[in-house]
């Protein structure tokens, strides 16, 4: 198995793992333990500006979704609520060296990614 | 500093004995003739280091020599096994019955031969992997020409009655072929009391070379074999080609040297796999894959809850090497039919790792073993929220 050396970087040292709690933090799921990949971050963002100021990850499956995950999160502080990831998936299947055979890996990152950002969106219509 | 080796079970270092007893045929000052070569000195000297090989493996399995017929490995006297078997007995039946935790050098002939008309019995083992004599009784019919058990499996080390199987099958007039690829060195070999009519060896498990093997066909039994390589008639005309005969003296010397050392090895291989068993079982969430009672101690197979099984590999590779699954399908990212066929599911038999103690194996080897797997098992159920509310 050779993995590129970012890769290899960012599942071995898996920065931003863990979970956010409390106000203004949302979650975003997807896939499933069972069928490979998992994924879930958690963000907190600021109501005003609609910036994130931080992320947190957890994953279950191969090295590339694992170090795709932590390298999002860790991007993700001043990210502008709503414009994606800090790069296309295409963008990251480069960056990281992706197999293509697993680049579906990547669109349930994606996911989880813009499933926490929907919950910021839904949270902000509902305010008063 | 390289990874710590704990992939026994897919080859071997070739011993220094050995590795000097194969360079002794190599070069001018050698023993380099070639053995079907009978008209001078250089063939007669060769030959009569080949004969003394096949004398060391027959003596080492419990044989006669003129029992053995060198191949390339175990797949190819696998392969002329079912295939030479098929082939000479093609009216008598076209059924064979074999199980699915058969080595794929097996089931890739089985079903070569379904192709070709015959049909295969695919037999499926208990929990523990075993297979039991009266399931292969239960599957035999008039028809059922051959019967093939592999002794000692290559992924979680269970070893069959192929002893009782024997009864069996002698009992119906099948014939009865074993895979014995992982069990030289490991386990007791008789081919003769055992009652086995065909039975396969490889050198490079035992510390011996890559690129051969041998079948050994049982005299007594009086099975007959159509060749399946032509071009010289050698070896009885069962498989023709110029014998690779500084292999054949390695394995013959590699066996040789098994037979001495396996009783005191095996105590201290027994005690090194309970050191690594109990270390790892500590994590928790850590199953056993295989009968553990009927198990050689050389091979450990666990599989981990809660983590992805290439993240494990990946995380233990760099300090220990180590298998997922067989060696031999580790370009396949799926889950390991072995352990599928065990009842485990996709994730568990997935996320298993085989570790194969050996010769070279050392406690402080065993101890990073632990540490390694434990810090890569921990490190992974984290990052997944293994325990983790809300994750």
């Amino acid at each position: 198995m050779n993995y590129s050396s970012i890769a290899r970087q960012y599942f071995e040292l898996a920065p931003q793992v863990g979970v956010l709690e409390g106000s203004g933090t949302y979650r975003g799921v997807a896939g499933s333990r069972a069928l490979g990949t998992w994924v879930q971050f958690d963000v907190r963002v600021q109501q005003a500006s609609a910036v994130v100021l931080e992320a947190r990850f957890l994953a279950y499956g191969c090295p590339y979704v694992i170090a795709v995950a932590a390298w999002i999160a860790e991007r993700a502080p001043g990210l502008k609520a709503g414009e994606g990831l800090p790069e296309s998936v295409v963008a990251l299947q480069q960056r990281f060296g992706v197999p293509v055979e697993k680049f579906g890996r990547l669109l349930t990152i994606e996911d989880a990614w813009n499933r926490a950002i929907k919950m910021w969106h839904g949270s902000m219509r509902s305010r008063p | 500093m390289r990874p710590v080796y704990l992939d026994y079970a897919a080859t071997t270092p070739v011993a220094a004995p050995v590795l000097t007893a194969m360079v002794d045929c190599l070069g001018i000052d050698g023993v380099f003739g070639n053995p079907g070569s009978a008209c001078h000195e250089y063939g007669d000297c060769a030959r009569s280091r080949v004969e003394r090989a096949r004398a060391q493996v027959a003596a080492a399995v419990g044989a006669e020599a003129d029992e053995i017929v060198w191949t390339s490995g175990a797949t190819e006297a696998n392969n002329l096994a079912l295939f030479g078997v098929a082939d000479y007995y093609l009216k008598r039946g076209k059924h064979i019955v074999t199980s699915r935790t058969e080595h794929k050098a097996v089931l890739d002939p089985c079903a070569e031969l379904v192709r070709r008309g015959w049909r295969v019995t695919y037999l499926v083992p208990g929990a523990g992997g075993i297979v039991e004599p009266d399931q292969v009784a239960a599957a035999l019919t008039p028809e059922t020409v051959l019967v093939s058990i592999m002794h000692v499996n290559n992924e979680i080390g269970v070893v069959q009655d192929v002893a009782g199987i024997a009864q069996v099958c002698a009992r119906q007039g099948a014939w009865l072929h074993v895979d014995a690829a992982q069990s030289m060195g490991k386990v007791g070999l008789d081919f003769a009391r055992f009652g086995v009519d065909l039975m396969s060896f490889s050198a490079h498990k035992v510390y011996g070379p890559k690129g051969v093997g041998a079948l050994c066909v049982s005299r007594r039994a009086g099975v007959q074999l159509a060749a399946q390589i032509f071009g010289g008639g050698q070896e009885r005309a069962l498989r023709a080609g110029t014998l690779a005969s500084h292999q054949v003296v390695g394995m013959g010397a590699a066996f040789e040297l098994a037979q001495t050392l396996w009783v005191t090895e095996l105590p201290r291989i027994a005690y090194l796999q309970q050191r690594l068993s109990r270390g790892l079982m500590a994590l928790g969430g850590v199953l056993r894959n295989g009968d553990s009672q009927n198990s050689v101690p050389h091979l450990l197979n666990l599989s981990f809850e809660g983590v992805e099984g290439e993240s494990l590999l990946a995380a233990v590779v760099p300090q220990i090497a180590v298998s997922a699954g067989s060696a031999c399908m580790s370009a396949n990212p799926e889950a390991s039919y072995v352990l599928r066929t065990l009842g485990r599911d996709e994730q568990l038999a997935e996320s298993s790792l085989r570790f194969s103690l050996g010769r070279f194996t050392t406690e402080a080897d065993i101890d990073v073993a632990v540490s390694v797997v434990t810090q890569a098992v921990l490190h992974l159920r984290r990052i997944g929220g293994v325990g983790i509310l809300g994750a």
